[in-house]
């Protein structure tokens, strides 16, 4: 497979650090114009297990943390537009860092497989404090000419969320 | 200075003017003895068979602050015993879940079969050259085990009753989330766990009997998933307790699991006549009404959502919440998929519902650090005077879904049992007798 240009890697960076700034900036609708319509947005929940144990840690079909279609970010984001959202309200402070970002081509023109890794470092009222720190993987889709999200998996350090709710996207 | 003594117990619980001392939320003392008198003693929730169906089958999990292995022994029986090396101390198992043929303790090799015997240990001649040394003596502690309709209840009493009798009425109101569909039910594969700074009574009490809240604090996720607020209907609903178990629902025949998808919306209705002969119109017209459930004292789960969960106790501030999504066997694929979706977006760390509790039980409890705070008493007089709910439901049943009886009647249980010596000593509150 050949290796991506220069100009696509930065594409792509400058695609994933616009992400992270509309999140922290609750510009959610902003950020559902960077997902393609058929978008998976999946969070699996990680099972402890032995390294001679065959079954996986987590699979398509068992308990997930998002498990998300188009239809129900837009929920999500419906939700939080209600006014009476009260756990974010007061707001909370995101700062979503991104890093570690790998372009890698696919055997379709238009789609780019992406890695990276993040730190959501998030707090609320007097002390309230959460850090999630993970990889995701990402498959991006030029669209008319424009990169969207058609494709992300999310992994976490936590097998238990320390964490009394995951009112983020990461 | 020594500490006072805390008991009785029953000091905190106020039936009559209906209020709570709020010392039960946060002090260290009461809540170390809280592990005593009520998680060693009562019926918990450990596992659903079907997370463990082959021989070898384990998974570990806690009864109280006892971490214990859930495991299917070779004679296709379940067992339930500490995970904790008898040796130093050290866990043996510390996966999640998985299939072995014995648990090996990373300390010094002492090994364990599904059945928590003693099979043999590193450099066992050493032992053996003791002639007192009997291995039968140091296998992992077991617990009495009983299974409920797929459900596996465990306990560390030897004098506790049985779990039929521990259910009591509760039992006849249980079919409706395991008895539905002649093939039974299983849970979605995996879990989902997370940390809440709360008292585990929070949670277990809000799903006993709180539909008060959920038109307030949900009121963001009721607008987005149902256009409006929820609503109750005090006339067509009820609160009802039975053994300090909790189950508060509506009865109007509103089905809310369309919610879902369309894919459960169709099932729920395909099955409906079924149900109605199966368990008979009184329960059926309860399927998919506004509920929630908690058996005590800290196993609880949405009738219509299928979450079911676990409050892990963790010290007076601070609760595990472990989670899963119970379904029918027999439904199709596609059924089990959206079930399990619609269980994570509502009710989950991420869950549309879910994420707006968790602050409220956090700063409930945390307020408690405040001295002149915790000399006021919390109210629970909600509906107190309330009419006994339609007489052809089992069980001590109150007109309206939204008040405190259920609640009361957890707290009730809890300073009965807090203050009990021994079982015989809990009294039976239920003059209803439990429906066959």
């Amino acid at each position: 497979m050949a290796t991506p240009s220069i100009e696509l890697i930065h594409e792509v960076e400058q695609f994933l650090y616009r992400e992270a700034r509309l999140l922290d900036a609750e510009q959610f609708e902003a950020w559902l114009e960077m997902l393609t319509e058929d978008i998976h947005y999946w969070m699996p929940s990680i099972q402890n297990r032995y390294r001679r144990d065959k079954s996986p840690a987590y699979t398509q079909n068992s308990m997930a943390l998002f498990d998300e279609d188009m239809k129900s970010l837009q929920l999500r984001i419906k939700r939080f537009n209600t006014g009476v959202a009260w756990p974010e309200d007061p707001p909370t402070r995101h700062c979503h860092v991104i890093t570690n970002i790998e372009v890698a081509l696919t055997d379709k023109p238009d789609e780019y497989r992406v890695y990276s890794a993040f730190v959501n470092h998030r707090s609320r009222t007097e002390q309230d404090e959460d850090m999630l720190i993970g990889r995701r993987e990402d498959i991006l889709r030029r669209t008319d000419g424009a990169l969207k999200l058609a494709r992300r998996k999310i992994i976490t350090t936590q097998s238990t969320i320390l964490s009394k709710n995951l009112s983020v996207f990461l | 200075m020594t500490k006072p003594d805390p008991r009785p117990y029953s000091q905190y619980v106020n039936m009559q003017e209906g209020w709570i001392d709020r010392r039960i939320f946060h002090d260290r003392d009461i809540y170390e003895a809280e592990l005593e008198q009520i998680f060693a003693r009562c019926w918990l929730f450990v596992a659903h068979e079907s997370q463990i169906p082959a021989a070898g089958d384990f998974l570990t999990t806690y009864m109280g602050e006892d971490a214990v292995i859930v495991s299917r022994r070779k004679d296709g029986g379940i067992g339930v015993f500490l995970n904790s090396c008898p040796h130093r101390g050290n866990r043996v198992c510390f996966a999640d879940a998985g299939n072995a043929r014995q648990f090996v303790c990373n300390y010094h090799g002492w090994s364990f079969g599904n059945d928590g015997s003693l099979l043999g240990m590193h450099e066992e001649y050493v032992y053996k050259e003791d002639p007192a040394f009997d291995k039968s003596k140091h296998g992992l502690v077991n617990a009495r085990v009983e299974v409920w309709k797929g459900l596996v209840f465990a306990t560390f009493a030897d004098d506790a009753p049985g779990l039929k009798d521990y259910l009591g009425a509760f039992a006849w109101y249980l079919d409706m989330m395991l008895d539905t569909d002649e093939g039974g039910t299983e849970f979605v594969p995996g879990g989902v766990r997370n940390i809440v700074n709360c008292n585990w009574k929070f949670p277990a009490e809000n799903f006993h009997g709180d539909a008060y809240h959920v038109g307030w604090t949900h009121m963001a996720g009721s607008i987005a998933y149902g256009g409006a607020p929820f609503k109750a209907d005090q006339n067509a609903s009820f609160q009802m307790t039975a053994q300090g178990h909790g189950w508060e629902s509506g009865y109007d025949g509103a089905d809310m699991r369309g919610l879902g998808s369309q894919a459960i919306a169709r099932y729920v209705t395909q099955q409906r006549p079924a149900i109605e002969r199966r368990l008979g119109p009184e329960r059926a017209k309860m399927i998919g009404a506004i509920a929630s459930v908690s058996m005590f004292p800290n196993f609880s789960f949405l009738p219509g959502i299928n979450t079911f969960r676990v409050w892990q106790p963790k010290g007076p501030d601070k609760t595990e919440i472990w989670a899963w999504a119970l379904v029918n066997k027999n439904a199709p694929d596609e059924v089990k998929q959206d079930i399990r979706r619609f269980a994570m977006r509502s009710f989950s760390p991420s869950g549309m519902l879910e994420m707006d509790d968790g602050e409220n039980w956090e700063s409930a409890t945390r307020a408690n650090k405040g001295v002149v705070t915790r000399r006021q008493k919390l109210f629970y007089g909600m509906n107190r005077l309330a009419a006994n709910g339609p007489p052809n439901y089992p069980g001590r049943v109150r007109q309206g879904q939204m008040g405190d009886n259920n609640q009361m009647a957890m707290y009730q249980r809890w300073a009965d049992l807090m203050d009990a010596k021994c079982w015989a000593d809990v009294p039976n509150r239920d003059t209803q007798k439990a429906a066959e």
